[in-house]
């Protein structure tokens, strides 16, 4: 089985059944997956900030790092694989953007993160049907191809799906 | 039935702890000196052959591609900057320990010792960025040390990562801290304190050590620097380097605003650096340990 992990501000897609994605510890940063039940393939991305105009030359590196940049990336690269261009029939879910207990609003950059990614999402008219987002807690998530399954997991907490 | 860390427990726990090298106390002491200069770095380095040695092999590690080799210490240390020293030296000897698994946290060996560094280069550039009237290579070194304590109390807190969870999603503890404290009777930011004053490490350090999940309850006089590791923390975390169970289960202190002025903006970039910055420092310090 191939395993394709992705580290933060990493973007990936594959329709091969015998792949896994992965991504460890989200914190604040949010996991947008796309799950494109036409072509079997599935696609994340891990993002880590809201907006990209705070470093244009990041965006340019590691386009995955940004909501505004992290979701057209990851279109382009499920439409390699025969997905509709403007990610339609495409399914989304979303997970992470925890925050650390009593935070204030600066510190709110998992909600931010979350915020900024449903209104770029809702540009391209898409939206998610599944979330598990906030709460002061890390998740892992991993997705295998073939079942189309998202499990989350955390320490200390027993693993769930999404 | 978990085994408690009463006085005497944690006293042997100490005791059982390698004292710090000579050197590395020194060194530790030095740059918690505002007035200190970088010469005072490189001459304590010279007088560790250990310390030397390693301090020339990172910087002619492949990390930072030097040209022509570098083989005085003068050059390394002016070279490498005095965070780099430090947590060279702060490897060297207490490595082992940072280095460690934490089963009490289901968090695997070399975890922590990300965390510290984390949250340390985070601790460093929110003083930087934000402009606060604070050394920033103060707020990097009490960074790698704020979480030691853990690595003392893991191994009695095995197995109970699901019910401290637990505590603290029922509201029956606050947070992970008190969760400790139930569970063994110590949390980790005591028995790090108590570390702390065995390996007599300066005061700055130790109250970093001490308050940096409680900062309002540090003396004024170090409130600014325990307030910046507090926000280290906490960003390490955020960007997704915890310790496993208790990551991001500690409250914030949005008091910090009496000391460090950061906007979501400054944040941003803070979060963005620190990507980076850790990015090259534990390819540095990784690099140099495997090659001899
Ligand atoms: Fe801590
Ligand atoms: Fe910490």
């Amino acid at each position: 089985m191939g395993q394709i992990i992705l580290g933060v501000g990493d973007f990936g897609a594959s329709n091969n059944p015998d792949d896994e994605i992965k991504t460890f510890a989200l914190g604040s940063c949010v996991s947008v997956i796309f799950l494109d039940p036409k072509t079997r393939s599935i696609g994340m991305a891990h993002v880590a900030l809201p907006d990209s105009t705070i470093n244009k030359a990041k965006a340019a590196e590691k386009p995955g790092y940004f909501a505004d940049t992290a979701i057209p990336a990851l279109l382009a690269q499920m439409a390699e694989l025969g997905c509709d261009k403007r990610g339609k029939g495409i399914i989304v879910k979303l997970c992470g953007g925890a925050n650390v207990m009593d935070t204030n609003d600066t510190f709110q950059i998992g909600k931010r993160n979350a915020l900024s990614i449903k209104k770029i999402l809702w540009s391209y008219g898409m939206g998610a049907i599944a979330e598990d987002l906030g709460g002061n807690y890390s998740r892992t998530v991993s997705i295998s191809i073939s079942a189309g399954q998202v499990t989350l997991s955390s320490p200390g907490k027993p693993h769930w799906q999404l | 039935m978990v085994k408690k860390i009463n006085p005497d427990e944690l006293e042997k726990i100490v005791a059982s702890i390698p004292m710090i090298s000579a050197s590395a106390s020194r060194l530790l002491q030095i740059t918690a000196q505002p007035d200190h200069e970088l010469m005072d770095v490189v001459n304590l380095v010279k007088t560790d052959a250990n310390l030397t040695a390693r301090v020339l092999k990172v910087v002619n590690s492949a990390a930072y591609g030097l040209v022509s080799k570098i083989t005085s210490v003068d050059r390394a240390v002016s070279y490498l900057g005095e965070q780099v020293v430090v947590s060279i030296a702060i490897e060297n000897c207490a490595g082992e320990l940072l280095g460690k698994e934490l089963a009490g946290y289901e968090a695997a060996g070399g975890e922590l010792w990300k965390h510290d560094l984390r949250a340390a280069i985070a601790a460093r550039e929110v003083v930087i960025q934000s402009g606060a009237d604070m050394s920033p290579d103060l707020a990097f070194t009490a960074g790698l040390l704020h979480d030691i304590g853990k690595a003392l109390i893991s191994d009695y807190l095995r197995g109970t990562a699901p019910e401290a969870v637990e505590m603290i999603s029922s509201h029956d503890s606050l947070d992970y801290l008190a969760a400790e404290e139930k569970l063994v009777g110590v949390d980790h930011t005591i028995a790090g304190y108590a570390l702390a004053q065995a390996w007599q490490l300066p005061e700055e350090l130790a109250m970093a050590i001490r308050y940096h999940h409680e900062p309002a309850q540090a003396e004024e006089i170090y409130r600014p620097l325990v307030y910046a590791v507090h926000l280290g923390d906490s960003i390490a975390m955020m960007g997704g380097y915890g310790t496993g169970s208790d990551s991001m289960r500690y409250k914030l202190d949005a008091n910090y605003a009496d000391y460090i002025q950061i906007n979501a903006n400054i944040l941003a970039n803070v979060m963005l650096t620190v990507d980076t910055e850790f990015d090259k420092l534990s390819e540095s310090l990784s690099d140099s340990g495997e090659k001899s």
